[in-house]
Parts: C-alpha cells; structure tokens; sequence
C-alpha cells in the first residue's frame, strides 16, 4: 500500500507541517477508496476536492495506433546505442594511435635497446614455462571477452 | 511493488531484445500512457509532447539491453522519458522551478477552514475550472510530481527513481503545492476559518 511505502520518507521537523501532510495523505486516500466525505471536516474536503482534480487523465491523448507507429519506426533502425558506437570508435582511435605511437618510438630509438633484446631470442629456444604463460594470458583474455559478452546480451 | 527479476518486466524484455514479433509493441502499448502523463505534464505542448514520446520508446529500443533489472521496468521507462523531457525543457530555456521560493500560504497549515460541500464544490463548473486552471500554472516540476502520485498512484521512492529527486524533497514539493492549491480552492469558496 502506498501509505506503507512512504514510510521510509523522513517527517517534517516541524509537528504542524507534519499534521498538515498527514491531512493531506488522510483525504487523499479516503478520495482514492471513494469513500463518504460527509464526515470530513472542509479542509479535508478541500484536499478531495483536489485529488479528484489531478486523478483526472489529461484531454488529449496519444494517437490510437501510436504503439505499432513506434514499433514499425524502432523495427528498421539497428539496436546499437549510440553509447557503444562512440566507445568503439575511441577504442579504434586509441589502438591505432598506440600502434603508430610504438613504430615511431621504436625506428627513432629502438637501436639502442631492440637488438640487445632480440638477439638472445634469436639464439636460444624459449623456454616452455614462458610459452605456457603466454597460451594462458591469451586464453584467459579470450574467455574474459566471451564473459563479458554474454552479460551484455543478458 | 513489483519485483523486477521475477515479473513479467523480464519476459517482456527477453522477447523485445529477442526481437519477437509484437513484443515492441507490446511494450510500447503498456508503457505509452505512463510516458505521456510525465512529457505532456513537463511539456504541455501536444506536439512537441507526442514527438517526444515517440524519442522516448525508440530511445527504450536502443538501450534496452542496458536494463539491468535494478528498479521495475516502468520506473526505468518512466526515467528515460522524464529525462527527455527535461532536456527539451533546457533546450527551450523553461524553468522547471520557480524560482520565487516559497510561494504558498503558510497560514493555511493546520486551519481547517468552513464552508465547504464537497459534492457542490465539484458540481460547480466555474470552481472546478478555476481548481484546473491553477493546477496549469504550477511549474513544470510539481504539476509532474502531482501526476505521478495522483494519476499513476506512484509511491514517493518509485517517483525518486524516476526524477532522482531525494524522497524528502519530493515529500517537500508535494506539501507546498498541495498547500498551494487548496490556498488558490479557498480563495475561491470561502476564507479559512
């Protein structure tokens, strides 16, 4: 029941405020249950008089085939939000500037530091520890994908 | 209160995302006069009001699969539509307050007042559209809140959930316009006693 819902609302400080809203609660519900109002004192009748007012749906309406209109409109247009469109372009974006970013770094200073990296790979076998944790990063970031794609579509 | 994860709020969402056929419709048929009382109430202009409702299911359709079942269906529905007609208002630079204050008689607390039938109140067409009229000149804000708990019998936390207003502060807007009102009724029929 409505009453019981509000009852989480904090009261007003003041007990005459709090009197008045309870008044005004009063008539609204006994307006709702259509009950007599002989009973109730004028300003409770004033408050009625007001729920009557505002239960009443506005004049104008939506058109009668305004459901199928919509739906025929929403049917040909592709449920992809505009939300996710952006962020897939920004990643697009990012990853392609990351990728130019890497090479440019890399030709302008990687001499130094690439072929030292390099060239104990070239010589040796690496090793099946290291091969291991590479399958296993790359099947984990896998199944974390799929995840998350399965919660969206939930 | 509905209890999002087990209500029919889920089968109808499973089928609109499943892309069932007249489940969108469906949707839009259950939900079409909720999203009308809140844009006509915000906007009070026909058109722009219908042009909205149509933003607002067709927004619906885009971004249901964001629902995550946290509050009903219908206060989630009833959020987007609150949030485009609130944008439309910026747009057109309309306050959704006024920006007076307070603008009620404080005086009327706890009076009860005298002189008042309510049946001949209410048969009296020059009150009853001197009551209507006043509720019209109310911002755009409290007319919406007055709606919701009026028309849609929404509880104050569902009507939270849809404006993100805090319960106390809807609790506070629905008083003073109350109060409001009944001030502009006794004006009318009759001075408080």
């Amino acid at each position: 029941m409505i009453r019981n819902m509000n009852d989480d609302i904090p009261s007003f400080d003041d007990p005459a405020r709090e009197r008045e809203w309870l008044a005004q609660e009063n008539a609204m519900r006994r307006e709702r249950l259509h009950l007599d109002p002989h009973s109730d004192d004028a300003r409770a009748q004033r408050y009625r008089m007001l729920a009557r007012a505002l239960r009443q749906p506005p004049e104008e309406g939506l058109p009668p085939d305004f459901a199928r209109q919509v739906a025929a409109r929403a049917g040909s247009v592709p449920r992809t939000s505009y939300g996710t469109r952006f962020e897939f372009g920004l990643i697009i974006v990012l990853s392609l500037a990351l990728l130019i970013g890497s090479v440019v770094v890399s030709v302008q200073y990687g001499s130094g530091w690439l072929r030292p990296m390099i060239a104990p790979s070239l010589s040796a076998t690496p090793s099946l520890h290291l091969l291991l944790a590479l399958a296993g990063c790359v099947g984990f970031t896998w199944l974390l994908g799929r995840w998350q794609q399965a919660a969206g579509r939930r | 209160m509905d209890d999002p994860h087990s209500s029919p709020d889920r089968e109808l969402v499973d089928a609109v995302l499943a892309d069932r056929p007249g489940a969108f419709e469906r949707l839009v048929r259950e939900y079409q006069g909720l999203c009308w009382h809140i844009i006509q109430r915000m906007v009070r202009h026909p058109e722009d009001a219908r042009d909205l409702c149509q933003e607002t299911f067709l927004r619906v359709h885009q971004c249901l699969h964001q629902y995550r079942y946290e509050s009903a269906l219908k206060s989630w529905i009833g959020r987007v539509a609150y949030t485009i007609a609130l944008r439309h208002l910026q747009h057109k630079r309309i306050p959704l307050l006024e920006s007076t204050g307070d603008d009620f008689d404080e005086s009327l607390v706890e009076t009860i007042g005298d002189g008042f039938d309510l049946e001949t109140a209410c048969a009296d067409e020059e009150t009853v559209r001197h009551l209507h009229a006043a509720i019209e000149r109310l911002p755009p804000l409290q007319r919406t809140l007055l709606t919701l708990y009026y028309l849609e019998e929404m509880p104050i936390p569902e009507i939270a959930r849809i404006t993100g207003l805090a319960g106390g502060t809807i609790k506070s807007h629905l008083f003073r316009t109350r109060l409001r009102l009944r001030g502009a009724l006794e004006t009318r029929t009759g001075v408080a006693a």
